[in-house]
């Protein structure tokens, strides 16, 4: 697909189509990581990777979102 | 502070984050030496609970949980959703260990608790008859 370079205010700039960005799950301040290859004028996009530390039981993070999605309508509905 | 007590903080900070990041509210913790308490249990115990430890027996757990409940509510340390992340917990808790409840009952009690009426005991009390 190709893409015009933009004016953003003094910047130069370059929209993602949303196909990509779903594709990618980017939403609005998502961090990515971009690196430029000038020998081969490409420029790649990559989802930033974060890494959790050990002590984090990683199973146990999963299982709090899904007990989140589970039960979304009674945490949704508190004040605190 | 323990290993395990800096874990079990990582653990709720992340709950907080969680919840934080799905329904709002300012992120970060309040009050560390609050949620340091919160983790602190007497006699060198702590919520060994938040660990996936499988406790022997159902009143060390309830014991730990009114522990947790109480000083959640009672101490607000983190800058919002302290109640709702005491839920989130609760209700995985409950969860991992296959424990009979009724979801929207444990909303409603976390809810409107007040801790200047219930202490801890009468909390871990509370669990132990609404849990099957």
């Amino acid at each position: 697909m190709r893409r015009k370079v933009i004016r953003v205010g003094s910047s130069k700039g370059v929209l993602l189509p949303r196909e990509v960005t779903k594709a990618m799950s980017w939403e609005f301040g998502s961090e990515i990581e971009l690196t430029a290859d000038e020998a081969k004028h490409e420029v790649y996009l990559k989802t930033l990777k974060v890494t959790i530390p050990d002590d984090y039981e990683i199973e146990h993070l999963h299982q709090l979102e899904d007990i989140f999605q589970e039960y979304n309508n009674l945490l949704g509905g508190f004040n605190d | 502070m323990t290993k395990d007590q800096v874990r079990q903080i990582k653990l709720i900070c992340y709950a907080n984050w969680l919840i934080t990041e799905k329904v709002g509210g300012d992120k970060g913790v309040r009050d560390l030496q609050m949620l340091k308490a919160t983790v602190t249990l007497p006699g060198g115990l702590s919520l060994t609970c938040f660990l996936g430890e499988k406790l022997p027996n159902r009143k060390d757990l309830f014991l730990q949980l009114g522990w947790f409940i109480f000083y959640m509510l009672d101490s607000e340390p983190f800058n919002a959703r302290n109640r709702t992340t005491t839920l989130l917990l609760l209700l995985w808790v409950l969860r991992y260990y296959r424990l009979g409840f009724d979801a929207p009952e444990f909303a409603e009690y976390i809810r409107t608790l007040d801790t200047l009426k219930h202490g801890n005991s009468d909390i871990s009390l509370w669990l132990a008859n609404h849990c099957r």
